[in-house]
This record gives C-alpha cells, structure tokens and sequence, in this order.
C-alpha cells in the first residue's frame, strides 16, 4: 500500500506576506473613529467600544454592566422592545453586546449598504434606552436564573475559587468577571441607571470594519456621538500582584461528577508587559497547541483527559497563568501531579527550538488564519484601542513571534511560571478524591469557603 | 435578490480513482482551506459497532505510514494553520487551514492518512483514543446539565433500525468489544478516493491544486465494493406522539419537541430553515416574543428553534425552551405548543422579510471565510452531487413564502408526529423555593 503513497514530504512554497488592512484613524463629534478598508466584503461590522468594561463595577454588584447590557434592548425612547427587535433584525442583525474587564461592546453585522440604518439602531439603544424600572427588576431577574443555570456546569465555581485565591475576594479581579447569582440579585434599578448615565453616555470609539469605498464614516460618527460626553480618564495603573510561596489545594465539592473540573493559576503580568511575546510562546509550548506538553503528557499517552490547556490571560491591570482541563475523578491526584510536573519542568529547564519552532510559526500563521473577516479585523481593532497599541501592532507582532529566540522564550518560563505558588482547584466528588489530595503531598488542601 | 449565493469560481475534476476536486480561488487573503468530506457517519454503522465512525476521527490524527503519531497536528501547526474534524450521522470531514505556501503540505498529510492509516494502526493507540472518546463522552454529555438531550432525541424520533436511530458518540461497549483488525477493515472501506470529496478555497489556482492532487491521491486505489447505509429516506408516521421524561441534577424544567421534516437539500428543508428563523432566531421571534416576552414562561436566552441538517433522511427540525422560576415544565409545554401549532393559522409577510434579512447576514457570515467556504462546497457536492449548488441555498431561502411556511407546518408539525423530551430538576420542589 505504501508505495502508493508520497514519502517525501513537501517542503513549503514561497510566503505571500499577509497585510493587515489599513487603518483609519478620525476625531469626529468628540469621538474617535478607527476603521479598516476591506475591499470587496459583503458584510460590515461597527463597534461601539466604550470605558465601561467590568473594572468599572462598584464592590458588590459584579456583573452590573452586563445587566446594563441587556436592558438595552428592553426599548428605546422612541420604541418598545419587539418595535426595536424588529426593526433591528429586519436590516438583519442583532445587537451583538459583550463586557469584559476593560470595555463594553455594542455591535452590529450587516450587508454594507444598511450600515448607516444599523449605526443609528445601535446608537439608540446605547444612548436612549427606556430603562424601565420594571423591565430592569425583571431583566436583572432573569440575569440571576440564567447566571444560577450557568453555575449549574461544572467551572463556574471552580473558576471563582481561583480568581479568589489569587487576587482576593475584596477586590475587583478576585470576583468572577460576569459576577455570581448573588452579586447581580443585589443589583438595583438605581445602579443601572447610574451605570447608564455615567459610563455609556460618553463618545468612546466606533470601530468599523468593511468596504470604506461604501461608508461614510463621519455620517456614522456623527450618528454614534451626538450628545456625547467626553471619555474618563483610564482606570488606572496596574495592580500590585504578589504570588504565595506555599502551593495549596482549593477543593470545590460537586457529589457525584464523573469528572475533576482542574483549573491550575497564580497571577501574572498585565497586557502590557515587554515580555508579552516571549511569556505567550512559553505557555503555547507548555500547554496551548495540541501538541503543547501538556496535552501530550495527560490526554495523548496517559488517557486522563479529553483535554487539557495552559494559558497567560490578560488585561490592562492584571493577569493570570492559568491551566484549565477535566479529568477523570479516579485519576484526579495523578493528573494533578503531572501538571505541576510539566509546569516546574518548563520554569526550570525552558523550551527546546523544536518545540518553539512549531509555536512561533503557529501563532504568527494564526494572525492570517484568524484576521479573514470583519468582525475578526473590528476585534482586532478593539485590541488596538483597549491597549494603546500602535496602528502596525499586528503586523509587528507578527515579526516579534517569528523572531523571538529560545532563551528569551526559557527567560519568560522562567522568570513568570511559579510551581511552588500555584493554587490548584479542583472542583470534583470531594468523598471520592480527598485522601489522594491530601496523599498527593501537593499542598494543603483547603476546601472552598 | 442576489442572483448568486456564491459568487467565487468554483472548478471541479475527478482523478481516475473517483476522488472529486473542487476549487474557489480567492487571492484576496494568502491562506487557504483544505476540506475533505468523507460519506461516512455514524448512519453506516450496522448494530455492534455504533460509535466506530466518530472513533475515526480521533484515529486519523494518530499517525500512518508517512506520519508518526500526532505529528500531523505538529505539522499543520507548525505551519501556522488551525484544523479539526467533526462527525454527524451523514458524514465525517476533516479541514485545515493554513498559510497558502504549505498548501501542498496539507494535500500530503491528507493522502497519507487516507491511503496509509492501516498500516500505522497499533493497539496502542487505539486503547489509547477509546480512553479518549469516554472522556469526550463524559466532559461532553454526562457531566453537563441537559448534555445528554440529543442523544436521547435521536433514538425517539428515528425508529431501530433506522440509520440515524444511535447517536454518533456511540455505545462504549461497542469500542470495546471491538478488534484491531475490525477497525482496519472500517478504514479500508470507507476512506476511499471514491467515497471523498477534497474541496480547496482560499489562495491557489484551480490548476495548481489539480496537479498536487494527483500526485498525492492519484496512485491510491479506489474501493469497488462500499456498502450503503440503510435507506432512511422515509420514516412512515406513526400517528403517536412519543414522550420521555428525565429527572436528574439540572438546576429548571427544561422542553424539547421535535419533529421529523425533511432531508437537507430538498425545497421542503429551506422552508425548515425560514420556519426555523421566523420560531426561534433573535428578539422579534415568535418565541422570544410570546414566552420569553409576552407570558413570561420562559427563560429569555433558552428559547430556540433550529433543524439539524442531515440529508439522508427526514432531518429534526428541534424547538427548546427552559422555564421561568415558578413556571412548571406542563406550562411551559403547553406554551411551546401553543406557538408551535399557531404557525398552521399563518405567518406575516413581515415576519418572512425579518427572517430573509437574518438568513442573508448569516449566509455571508458564514461564506466570508475560505474554511466556511470549503465547507458549503463540499457539503454541496457530497450530499447534492455538485458544489455550483451552493449558489442555490440563499435564493431559495429568500423564495420561501409564508404560504410555504404555514402549510409545511400544517403538514409537520401536528402532535401526533411529535417527540417531547422533558427535563425535570430532580428536587422540583427545593428549585422553586430557592427562587422564592
């Protein structure tokens, strides 16, 4: 059979370059337009991107933004929710909204010539929602159902007991991102409103991503600043981030799962450290492509796992290392073991060229792979603006990926991985797993308060 | 109206083993997608053997005679591409998309696992991905509330026997009992050329890629003997609607009614789709709007409406909901019902035009990447013989009437051709308290 087949493998044909589209950058209207030019695209994306991102929450009411978020579509001052849903899918898109630690997102996908009409929907209900008291008691209602399904999975709960551990419970970055049943039931009609009123009536920036040839940008900038207020000021320098020096078990009980839910962290730099490219190529060695060590080790040649990964996560503030996978209860201590195994492995003897080979040229191939469309490039975009980066970022990161050596990539193990200061929770049957925990020698193990 | 859904060059050839090529140059970007729909799913698995063809998916990425084991994941990220593989009942493909200079590199590594996987098959890595497939099963459908509905669903609407009766995750008995050389016979006869399409989108000629495609597939022999699933094209009603009720560790009454309609590909299936979009897609939904808004019976982002395109058979056409704290899973259904049988009374020309406007935004989403376009192509031309049919979906989607729709509800969706699978939380009393 063999010799019908090609032995040799082929060697690679001739690079095209990958040009990231040109950026536009405008001031309109007291806001900032950025754009990119995508010549041919059916389809086109704009973003409003605002400073009112979870770090903005006050102390007890995370997930207040995303409750804000879905009151936006509870009606505007000129219509009701359905009349606003239907004129809205009926250019045929929905309100794409999204927070996270640094910015609040209101987006909308259309064929390019209803941009214009789908701009104006989107800056209607950001900046003249209804906010009707009872339609906000109930939509932060449903917040709290939907949030007490979500933390019916397995992770959720794991997950909180990690940001706990490592950036404490009395600060923004120690609760979970999207908040818990309990912080968003303590949410009140006055806390959306003055969400509203103090984060979404500022300019912000409105990305766009399409066909410029068909966009009149500053038609859609006007639309989306009329009446604005000036941006804040940023929220802030980054955190002042300690790593413990003793390793610990946080043991999360879920009777009767089949599965150890695993989520391994100690803190790490902000977004905009210098070691940002060297410390992603080390955690993609370690644990972030398929054949990344820990991948190999625990699911391909011991069985433990469906899957297993590591990864650096980032925002403006704070950062964490974080392993996450699912295991099979019977072998949650083994599994824990060869983890920990692999992560003092890499901190202490680095990363081979062999292994850097396939993550450096993954990641930049990833940047074309990925950069295709119009909501990839307004993402893209959005990096640019949230971090400060410059219009080249992309296009340099590329070159920075490819040229980063072995020892700088062994540096960034070794200076931002800590195996002795990890946290590991494990969130599984505590009847069935405790005494390997504790056996284990891993750490003290703790359960979840 | 586009007179197209796909306006990129699509060109085709077949080697002289039957494997069909299909080509979409488009420079505009320099990456390329390669697709290979294999016509194998889980629908040709005859009893005993359930599960082998999703097994085959973990399988090819464990080396063949050229590739050592997982090297072909190295590779291909090492190029700087992204690739998976999915399974359903119809099919099994198998895609990556890379930087367009390794282009050639993704043709090799295709070829060698599909003419040389036998060979490099062990016992070793076959007990090594059987373990893997049972944690799949577990992270998957057993450790997650609900997970486990769809594998429920299929043996309650396709009769035993029928080839889309077992669910693809298979039974783990059946893994097991299973020998190597069961599985090197599975292989052998339905990852041939003439059982594959290759698609390729995205940065390269349509003659470029021809020319690698004969040197990498055209030696490998084609297999004359292919067995073909059991003929499921017409599942007889039964005139009895089929009922289960699961109580166990989910934290709301959960619903699920299901229909047989139509396979994938014919007109009856694109108005399935519209119905799909007018029922359950976005805030101006008829369900969001009279459950989630409106009686206030369901929780607002668990109301949805979708078919699963399946082609060899009356595809499911599955509509969903959870309930509002309070509300008890006979309301909910009742409700669901309610709406669902309502779209026999008619459907507005608005509600059509929102559901046009939808369809077209999600149809270019989809298109506007050359993996997504891979995909569309060789779905077209494995299931509907010929990738220039893909032009035809988005038109014929903006052609359905909303006479089509009533009546095709009529038709389908009554309650004696219905399925309700019912998720109970297993301490019905304590969730409502909780809520209190």
């Amino acid at each position: 059979m063999s010799e019908l087949l090609v032995s040799e493998r082929p060697v690679p044909g001739t690079p095209r370059p990958y040009t990231f589209p040109t950026v536009v950058r405008r001031s309109v209207a007291g806001g900032d337009v950025v754009a990119a030019h995508l010549p041919g695209h059916n389809l086109a994306v704009a973003v409003l991107l605002l400073d009112a991102g979870a770090g903005r929450e006050p102390v007890g009411r995370e997930g207040l933004a995303g409750v804000v978020a879905k009151v936006l579509e509870e009606g505007t001052t000129r219509r009701d929710a359905t009349g606003y849903a239907l004129a809205l899918e009926g250019l045929g898109t929905e309100l794409s909204v999204s927070v996270d630690w640094d910015s609040f997102q209101v987006g909308v996908q259309v064929p390019v010539d209803r941009l214009p009409a789908a701009v104006e929907l989107l800056a209607e209900a950001v900046r003249t929602p209804r906010l009707d008291p009872a339609d906000i008691d109930r939509v932060r209602n449903d917040e709290v159902t939907a949030l007490r399904m979500y933390w019916a999975n397995p992770g959720p709960r794991a997950d909180a007991a990690l940001r706990a551990a490592l950036f404490g419970v009395d600060r923004r970055p120690g609760r979970p991102m999207d908040g818990d049943p309990e912080s968003v039931a303590a949410v009140t009609v006055d806390d959306v409103v003055a969400f509203h009123a103090e984060w979404l009536t500022r300019a912000g920036t409105l990305l766009v991503a399409g066909d410029l040839d068909r966009i009149d940008l500053d038609t859609l900038a006007a639309t989306a600043f009329v009446g604005a207020s000036p941006a804040a000021e940023p929220a802030g320098d980054p955190l002042d981030l300690v790593v413990p020096d003793q390793r610990r078990i946080v043991l999360v009980d879920r009777p009767g799962s089949v599965q150890s839910t695993l989520r391994l962290g100690h803190v790490a730099p902000h977004r905009a450290h210098p070691d940002h490219v060297p410390m992603t190529l080390a955690a993609t060695v370690l644990g972030g492509a398929f054949t990344s060590r820990l991948n190999h080790l625990i699911r391909e040649v011991r069985g433990y796992t469906y899957g297993i990964r590591a990864e650096f996560g980032y925002s403006r503030r704070f950062g964490r290392f974080v392993v996450s996978s699912g295991v099979q209860t019977a072998v949650t201590a083994p599994a824990l073991v060869d983890a920990v195994g692999e992560i003092t492995r890499t901190r202490d003897t680095g990363v081979t060229e062999a292994e850097l080979a396939v993550a450096r040229s993954w990641r930049a191939g990833q940047l074309s792979v990925e950069l295709q469309t119009p909501r990839a490039i307004a993402n893209a975009l959005a990096t640019l603006v949230v971090y400060d980066l410059p219009d080249d970022y992309h296009a340099s990161l590329r070159e920075a990926l490819l040229s980063a050596t072995e020892s700088e990539v062994s540096a960034a193990a070794a200076a931002h991985l800590y195996p002795e200061g990890l946290t590991l929770v494990v969130e599984g049957d505590a009847g069935a797993i405790r005494d390997d925990l504790v056996a284990s020698g891993l750490g003290e193990v703790v359960d979840a308060g | 109206m586009p007179e197209t859904g796909y306006p990129w060059p699509i060109e085709t050839t077949r080697l002289d083993n039957g494997l069909r090529v299909v080509v979409s140059e488009d420079r505009s970007v320099p990456v390329v997608a390669v697709n290979l729909w294999y016509d194998v799913g889980s629908r040709h698995e005859p009893e005993g053997q359930t599960g082998f063809a999703h097994l085959f998916e973990h399988l090819m990425f464990e080396g063949s005679v050229h590739v050592a084991k997982t090297e072909h994941m190295r590779l291909v990220q090492g190029a700087g591409g992204s690739l998976n593989a999915t399974t359903n009942p119809d099919r099994t493909n198998y895609f990556e998309t890379l930087p367009s200079e390794h282009l050639a590199l993704a043709l090799w590594l295709e070829a060698d696992r599909m003419g040389g996987l036998v060979p490099a098959l062990t016992q070793e890595t076959l007990d090594n991905q059987r373990e893997v497939v049972k944690n799949e099963r577990r992270q998957r459908y057993e450790n997650v509330p609900y997970g486990d509905a769809w594998l429920r669903l299929l043996p309650l609407l396709y009769p035993p026997g029928h080839p889309y009766h077992h669910a693809t995750i298979g039974s783990m008995e059946d893994l097991d009992a299973a020998d190597l050389a069961t599985f090197q016979a599975f292989h052998t006869t339905y990852y041939a050329p003439n059982n594959a399409v290759l698609t390729v989108a995205g940065d390269a000629s349509a003659s470029e890629v021809f020319e690698l495609a004969d040197r990498y597939f055209g030696r490998l022999l084609p297999q004359p003997d292919i067995p073909p699933a059991p003929d499921g094209r017409v599942v007889p009603a039964t005139g009895v609607p089929v009922r289960q009720t699961v109580t166990g560790n989910v934290p709301a009454p959960r619903i699920y009614l299901a229909h047989r309609t139509h396979p994938f590909g014919e007109p009856g299936y694109d108005v399935v789709t519209v119905l799909a979009t007018v029922l359950g897609s976005g805030r101006g939904s008829r369900l969001y709007r009279r459950l989630a808004d409106g009686a206030r019976l369901a929780q607002p982002d668990s109301v949805s409406a979708f078919g699963v395109d399946l082609a060899h058979g009356p595809a499911p056409l599955i509509i969903t909901a959870t309930a509002r704290d309070g509300v008890t899973a006979e309301q909910l259904e009742a409700g669901l019902v309610e709406v669902v049988e309502g779209l026999a009374d008619g459907v507005t020309d608005e509600e059509i035009e929102r559901a046009r406007a939808l369809l077209t935004t999600a149809w270019w989403r989809q298109l506007a990447t050359v993996d997504g376009r891979a995909d569309v192509l060789g779905r077209h031309a494995t299931q509907l013989g010929d990738p220039a049919r893909a032009a035809e979906r988005l038109p014929r989607w903006l052609s359905v009437t909303a006479d089509q729709v009533t009546e095709l509800a009529r038709d389908l969706l009554g309650g004696a051709d219905r399925v309700t699978l019912t998720y109970l939380p297993d301490d019905a009393a304590g969730v409502r308290e909780e809520a209190a």
